[in-house]
């Protein structure tokens, strides 16, 4: 930003071009700020099309509202109005994505209103640009109908600017805090640059340069500082990096690292660490898999992210896998992102798996595929429609669908922190008709975690070696998962019954001893 | 907690054929249907419009007219006990208050009820509703006994019921926060009263409160409760509180379709201390439903009855010969003659007033024995997605609003087991027109419009999710009037000469209908269609 030679102005056209010119940047952050935040708020709140569409007709109306109060600045203020709408601007769009990002990571609460209120004030701030620049230049007796055109010109030259900038280059480069920075530092460079070539025109010189000079500082800091300042918002939130999230029409899906701990939450509910999943997943499918070597075909309903099936798939024996997910975003994820996809060894594009997005509970009611193994891998009893998935009728529809020597392996909370939970899942899958084998593994993210092998017949006797590579599991540990000590007995616990839903309340009277 | 929803089950099939009326609601743009089943038909017979000669004669040996839940039951006997000389002819509204819709979402069909919804656990002398409830895998072990197992897909899933009571949405339907000590006394009072009389016997040794109705027992003392509304006898015997008479206030009016000021203090006890069914696997006051309600009842009953043995058409007239029956009746193909050595007539009594000249020869004069009828009305609103709730009680199965005119609604797609809520779901409201004189309500329903007829039916919904949330989500609508819905036992009906005349006709005309016992619900209907088809066939 080279500061133009000094002329007096009202005779000289050129700095007038030059006026003209910082309309292309006014106009290009204008619609940067309102970009960033239909991005934003769809990367926080998903629904991307109602969050641009709202943002979008907030912030328009905002500009035209600012367009009706520009008249109310008197002709002989417009410069240096100007100048101040430049800085205000600059500021508050320039902090608007970190100011954002804390506000949803701090206190989700209030996002929404702060959103819209500050896209409201800096649509109102931005309206007032145009016709103000206008004016300023009408003053300067341009000819008015050159002026309109060359000052809309520029005005939609910097919005198409922008448009194609911000995801190709600023979005992905610079990220949205850091670009809002950008685009804040623009403004308030041209308001820098106006203020210091009409310098004579202006009143109060020396307080408007050094506010416009602290501005342009802060918003440098805030450049250089944002990505820590982010990386410490989502923190808050996950307490590590974010490195993917979505929103599903079923689930919130947000995926963090932090060096070699890759995470999976769901709902804001920890799914699986990458450091200790192997334990969860090993003890999910190995002692079943491995005591029924005959066993063919195996059936996984939940468990999206692929692991449960890279256990299965180490059994050469296994000659088909049926993943039943609800959620195609979560099976996509973990089967199309490279990243991911390592994780689970790309278990969900090997040729034996069959993935299906479909909702268990109507899967297993219209299907009649018979399996050895069936692996539910479901969210916690956390609410009545989820609990549903660990009921009598369930289990004996998963009965159906299991062959006479197949077994059953259920996810069953902790015995630890959930006892009445586990053992009333055991209640119930009895209930069901099925000789169950209760057992359970440390599993460091988790805590104490439970498992169920339920089987038709009787006679299951936990391995006492594994043919396939295992990290955690051995002969030792497996006998120790199938007794439980003193500490963790079975407790006397009603069967979870749909009519009363006793899993549920258990669940939350246990979880809430815990947390509280 | 103790309660029941009305069943208006047994209201056959008589005179009710849909007249299907698609008015698309101008201001909101959601497809909206009216249903008036059997109005046409029944308004044609009682303007007394001129009876048709018959084209053709169909000969058989029992003919039974109607088929809603006791006209199904009686071809469902026969069906079972060999006879295959029977005839259902379905009327104009096969089901009759068993009757079931399908919307045809984007996520799939969606059932849902036009009529009665839920069944109680039968009652230890409920046999008939036990025998077709095992027949249907309902009940899966031990029918007869003291506590079957049912299955637990069709016991009513947590959470059953809540109650929007004091500003906020509670568990259960009879209020036990926000209400006086005094009140929560005389709360535990009631439900302590009508546990001991759920087990009482009269002088006769009987219960006094019996599903099937004639079997209670006939202690003088307690009959005289037929004179007494049930509101006259609860301030007797010291029941004032305000919270205790809004619940029995709806009560009667979801069980009966009238308040309690006009049901009598006999059916008022006998909603609470009748049934006393019980289950191995669910707790004393369990409930049975399905997405359809007891269109689900209705169906298995019917593909139970070969397709020979039923027909369309309903009755124009039907009158004793010297041999047997003459039924007139009409169908698609025009009116015919049917012609039977005995006919089970199981259509509401105010159709079979019209149908039989010389009903009166019965000991049935309609003008002094009609029951008075409850008008109703049963929407079923297709919703996109579920509208988020206003607290953190979640939605039940059963939503009811303390205070309000409306009986709240169900949710059909309660039942599924699913990982995730369905894309798309049912809420059915139902409204019992109770706070006018029922002839009033039947003039209003006539001459209301869609759009009336619209804020009547979704003034539960919009006092709970707002206008604009149930408008946004509300895909299609499809209100079901039921002017005739059920009879209601207001005083005197216990002692109902005519009715008790009905019961016992044993010639060449049988009555079959829930109306015989003064009230609307599945097991009453059942047992008078079991009944009528055992005597059909015993001759």
């Amino acid at each position: 930003m080279s500061a133009p030679v000094s002329r007096p102005p009202a005779a000289e056209p050129a700095p007038d071009r030059l006026l003209i010119l910082s309309v292309f940047v006014v106009a290009s952050c204008g619609l940067a700020y309102e970009l960033i935040a239909g991005a934003l708020s769809s990367y926080l709140l998903g629904d991307s099309v109602l969050q641009f569409s709202s943002i979008i007709g907030c912030y328009l109306f905002a500009m035209g509202v600012g367009s009706h109060l520009s008249k109310y600045v008197k002709d002989e203020d417009v410069l240096a109005r100007f100048i101040d709408i430049e800085l205000l601007v600059g500021l508050i769009g320039g902090v608007s994505a970190t100011l954002l990002f804390l506000l949803f990571a701090w206190m989700a609460a209030p996002f929404r209103s702060a959103l819209y209120a500050l896209v409201f004030a800096l649509g109102v701030l931005v309206g007032m640009e145009i016709p103000l620049v206008m004016r300023v230049l009408n003053g300067r007796k341009a000819v008015f109908s050159e002026l309109v055109s060359r000052v809309l010109t520029f005005d939609y030259l910097g919005a198409l600017a922008v448009s194609l900038l911000f995801p190709l280059v600023l979005a992905p480069k610079l990220g949205l805090s850091r670009s809002g920075f950008l685009f804040g530092m623009a403004n308030a460079a041209v308001a820098l640059w106006t203020l210091w070539h009409y310098r004579l025109e202006i009143p109060r010189l020396r307080t408007r340069l050094t506010r416009g000079v602290l501005v342009m500082a802060f918003l440098g800091c805030g450049l250089l500082l944002s990505e820590n300042l982010t990386r410490w918002a989502e923190r808050g939130l996950f307490g590590d990096e974010i490195i993917f999230a979505t929103t599903t029409p079923y689930q919130r899906l947000v995926v963090t690292r932090w060096k070699d701990d890759t995470r999976l939450y769901i709902n804001g509910n920890l799914q699986f660490s990458s450091r200790d999943e192997h334990r969860y997943h090993e003890a999910l499918v190995h002692p079943a898999l491995q005591s029924m070597p005959w066993a063919k075909s195996v059936l996984v309903l939940g468990g999206g992210d692929g692991l449960a099936v890279r256990e299965v798939l180490r059994h050469a024996n296994v000659q088909h896998v049926t993943l039943v997910d609800l959620d195609p975003a979560m099976t996509g994820l973990f089967s199309r992102n490279d990243y991911l996809a390592g994780l689970n060894g790309g278990s969900l594009k090997d040729a034996r798996v069959t993935v299906i997005n479909a909702d268990a509970g109507q899967w297993l009611e219209t299907n009649a595929d018979a399996f050895d193994l069936i692996v539910a891998d479901f969210p916690d009893p956390s609410s009545f429609g989820l609990g549903k998935l660990y009921s009598v009728p369930i289990y004996r529809l998963m009965a159906k669908h299991l062959s006479e020597n197949g077994a059953l392996v259920v996810q069953s909370t902790s015995p630890w922190f959930a006892p009445r939970s586990y053992w009333c899942i055991d209640a119930t899958l009895r209930e069901a008709g099925f000789h169950t084998h209760p057992y359970h593994a440390y599993v460091p993210s988790f805590g104490e975690w439970g498992f169920n092998l339920a089987t038709k017949r009787t006679g299951f006797t936990p391995p006492t070696r594994y043919s396939v590579p295992t990290r955690f599991l051995d002969a030792e540990t497996t006998r120790l998962m199938f007794r439980f000590p003193p500490d963790m007995q079975p407790l006397p616990v009603e069967p979870n019954r749909l009519n009363s839903q006793g899993l549920v309340h258990y669940f939350e009277q246990d979880w809430g001893n815990v947390i509280r | 907690m103790q309660r029941r929803r009305f069943l208006h089950a047994g209201l056959g099939a008589g005179l009710a054929l849909a007249l299907p009326g698609c008015h698309p609601l101008s201001h909101l743009g959601i497809p909206l249907t009216v249903l008036h089943p059997g109005m046409a038909e029944g308004h044609r017979l009682r303007d007394g419009a001129p009876l048709p000669a018959p084209s053709r004669e169909i000969r058989t040996g029992v003919v039974i007219l109607g088929s809603g839940v006791a006209g199904l039951t009686a071809a469902w006997r026969l069906a079972k006990e060999g006879v295959d000389d029977f005839l259902l002819v379905n009327g104009p509204e096969p089901d009759g208050n068993a009757a079931g819709g399908r919307f045809d979402s984007p996520s799939g069909a969606l059932a849902y009820p036009r009529g009665a919804h839920y069944l109680p656990l039968p009652s230890p002398e409920s046999t008939t509703v036990r025998e077709l409830l095992a027949e249907l895998e309902v009940i899966e072990a031990n029918p007869f006994s003291a506590r079957p197992r049912f299955a637990e897909t069709a016991l009513v899933h947590a959470p059953d019921e809540r109650l929007f009571f004091g500003g906020d949405w509670h568990d259960g339907l009879l209020p036990t926060e926000h209400v006086g000590a005094d009140e929560a006394a005389q709360h535990r009072r009631f439900l302590a009263e009508m546990a001991r009389l759920t087990h009482t016997r009269g002088s006769d040794g009987r219960r006094l409160f019996c599903v099937p109705l004639v079997q209670s027992s006939a202690d003088p003392s307690w009959r005289a409760l037929d004179a007494t509304p049930f509101r006259d006898w609860l301030s007797a015997s010291g029941y004032t509180a305000p919270s205790l008479h809004a619940y029995l206030d709806y009560v009667c009016r979801d069980e009966y379709g009238a308040g309690p000021e006009r049901i009598s203090a006999w059916a008022g006890l006998h909603y609470f201390a009748s049934r006393g069914g019980q289950a191995e696997n669910a707790p004393d006051g369990a409930l049975l439903t399905w997405p359809d309600g007891l269109a689900f009842l209705a169906s298995g009953l019917r593909r139970r009855v070969p397709a020979t043995r039923q027909m369309a058409g309903h009755a124009l007239r039907i009158r004793e010969t010297g041999k047997g029956v003459e039924v007139l009746g009409i169908d698609a193909a025009g009116p015919f003659l049917i012609r039977a050595r005995k006919a089970i007539c199981a259509m509401p009594l105010h159709v079979a007033a019209r149908l039989i000249p010389h009903i009166r020869d019965y000991g049935f004069d309609p003008a002094a024995h009609l029951p008075p009828q409850a008008a109703w009305l049963v929407a079923n609103f297709l919703l996109d997605g579920f509208p988020p709730e206003p607290t953190e009680q979640p939605l039940a199965w059963d939503n009811v609003i303390h205070g309000s005119p409306g009986l709240g609604w169900v949710v059909a797609t309660h039942q599924q087991i699913r990982a995730a809520r369905p894309a798309h779901t049912v809420f059915t409201t139902y409204q019992a027109l109770a706070d006018r004189p029922p002839a009033e309500a039947r003039r209003w329903l006539e001459s209301a419009s869609a759009d009336e007829l619209f804020a009547l039916a979704s003034v539960d919904l919009i006092s709970t999710y707002g206008k604009l949330e149930l408008w946004q989500r509300t895909r299609a609508v499809e209100i079901t009037v039921r002017a005739h819905g059920m009879a209601s036992p207001v005083c005197g009906s216990l002692a109902n000469p005519g009715l008790a005349a009905l019961r016992e006709a044993d010639g060449r005309l049988l009555f079959a209908h829930a109306d015989l016992s003064g009230y609307s619900v599945f097991e009453e209907a059942s047992w008078w269609g079991d009944r009528a088809a055992r005597l059909a066939a015993s001759h």
